[in-house]
């Protein structure tokens, strides 16, 4: 995809190159660093970013997709996130901030949001959001906006312009219809590989047009880094792996040098350079989602094929550090990966298998009155 | 030499008598059709016998595809109970992928043995997903086989594959 659609020679800044290191199990970000334009590679374990622009190095941490059940149905998530926040905050030095990716809760319960707000209480940093789809169709959002506030939006901090896009709340009208009640219509969003709710996915024209005037004070060789549910490409549509309308929202940034999307959604260890844009994807702390089928980016180093018995396994949340030097790197936390977190062979691979792997999409939520899971 | 009207007679009494071994044939072949055993391949297929054998398979591809994304009334309507944590089947293998169907039967890894697909269900359902394991012959299993099998029936055979 990157060849068919990028000019030639096009690519991401160097200045912010995403670089290889060796998992650190305290999350720690001391290790040496090997930078260069081949090294596309990084072993994630957590996800934090060191970002720096010529300016004083920080980090920042990444959690995502924690889907947490009210505690009577499922303790699982809720002590995966507890972790993930105590690490969090017990960073040293702290994160200049944490960003939310969105999914705190599997079914935009109110228990299940006012479950995670308190959790997110002991992180005493700067904290900032952005909505999935689980947070938001049962009550399209106001709960949701009532506990972490209204998106899109923006800050520039340490020479760096960041904003947070809602990519969730703008999904075609499935429901009226038919008739849905809150929770069917919640039912249909939270079920990733459903054949209801369609293209949910997208940034909306009203959003790319607020990001083409916010960006139209920045310098163009500045960094942008773009939060997102959802990547912003095309990896695999059919579970809304994309938004719909990413070729309008490159065209919106491809003026500018810098561009890094950090993204959730995906659950896996994922990279991808389109252009000037790179995306990075997140680890969930719930559950790893597989490999698709097919459109894994050919820059995707996958990591290793997870063990279903181990709750904490292929799941952990991200630190991302901007270094003086211009890096930006990306260490995954990925609780049970210590040695290894990249599968090379295909026998290790969490890709291996999708050479031979053909799949079909679902019959029995297409059908009335088969209206499938979590009724 | 027999006259004439004496060897009509006699055919027409082998005729009658072919009449009811027919009869009787034909009798007691559709007094025990559907009884031991199902006749097949004996006469050329029509199109609503093959409408009617892929709509029983599809009609279980479909049961096993509620079952496997976590639907409570099919369930209980199988006497089932494939999870206690909220989680389904789909949530870490959409579409049934991951699955694998086509690579068993094969040594797994998580059971240390070797082991056949409805062992591997089994394993999801009692380990990561805290349910309760299926009858190996149970209705519920095989609609949930059949699911898997349909979602992923593009995939090359390939058994034993780790």
């Amino acid at each position: 995809m990157a060849r068919t659609l990028s000019a030639p020679e096009a690519k991401p800044d160097r200045s912010m190159a995403i670089t290889r290191r060796t998992f650190l199990h305290k999350s720690l970000l001391t290790a040496g660093i090997t930078a260069g334009a081949t090294t596309y590679g990084w072993l994630p374990l957590i996800n934090t970013v060191d970002l720096a622009f010529g300016q004083t190095a920080f980090k920042f941490a990444w959690l995502s997709d924690t889907h947490l059940y009210p505690k009577d149905v499922n303790t699982r998530f809720v002590e995966k996130t507890v972790r993930a926040v105590k690490e969090i905050q017990a960073m040293n030095p702290p994160a200049d901030f944490l960003i939310f990716g969105g999914d705190l809760a599997q079914l935009a319960d109110p228990v299940e949001l006012d479950l995670g707000a308190d959790i997110l209480k002991e992180v005493k940093i700067r904290k900032v959001f952005i909505p999935g789809e689980h947070d938001w169709y049962l009550d399209m959002g106001q709960k949701w906006e009532r506990l972490f506030g209204k998106s899109p939006w923006t800050f520039d901090h340490k020479g760096v312009r960041f904003i947070g896009l809602d990519t969730v709340s703008r999904g075609p009208d499935y429901w009226t219809a038919k008739k849905m009640t809150p929770k069917e219509r919640m039912g249909h969003m939270a079920t990733l590989d459903g054949s209801v709710a369609g293209a949910w996915a997208g940034v909306g024209r009203d959003q790319i047009q607020w990001l083409s005037t916010t960006l139209g004070n920045w310098p163009k060789d500045r960094p942008v880094v773009i939060f997102t549910h959802n990547p912003l490409y095309e990896y695999y549509p059919p579970w809304n792996f994309w938004v719909r309308d990413w070729r309008e929202v490159h065209e919106a940034l491809k003026s500018f040098k810098n561009v890094t999307n950090i993204h959730g959604h995906v659950h896996q260890v994922l990279y991808n350079e389109i252009g000037n844009i790179r995306s990075i994807g997140m680890l969930a702390t719930s559950w790893p989602w597989p490999y698709a089928p097919e459109g894994v980016p050919a820059l995707t180093k996958c990591h290793l094929r997870v063990d279903p018995g181990d709750h904490y396994d292929g799941v952990g949340w991200s630190q991302l550090t901007m270094g003086a030097a211009g890096k930006i790197e990306t260490e995954y936390v990925m609780w049970r990966k210590k040695e290894h977190l990249i599968g090379e062979a295909a026998v290790d691979s969490g890709c291996g298998d999708n050479v031979n792997q053909i799949l079909s999409p679902r019959l029995a939520d297409r059908e009335w009155p088969f209206y499938g899971a979590y009724k | 030499m027999p006259a004439r009207g004496e060897g009509t007679r006699s055919m027409k009494i082998v005729r009658d008598l072919l009449a009811i071994v027919l009869v009787v044939g034909v009798a007691l072949l559709a007094a025990t059709a559907g009884r031991d055993r199902a006749f097949a391949h004996k006469e050329k297929h029509t199109p609503d016998q093959l409408k009617a054998f892929e709509d029983i398979f599809i009609d279980q591809v479909k049961i096993g595809d509620l079952l496997f994304h976590g639907d409570g009334d099919t369930e209980k309507r199988m006497g089932a109970q494939l999870s206690k944590t909220g989680m389904a089947c789909a949530m870490c293998h959409p579409f049934a992928s991951d699955t694998h169907p086509h690579e068993f039967p094969k040594f797994q890894e998580q059971i240390n043995k070797f082991a056949t697909l409805r062992d591997m269900i089994n394993w999801c359902i009692e380990k990561p997903n805290e349910g309760i394991k299926l009858a190996e012959d149970s209705d519920a299993m095989k609609a949930l086989e059949a699911y898997i099998y349909w979602s992923n029936r593009g995939s090359k055979l390939d058994a034993g594959r780790h």
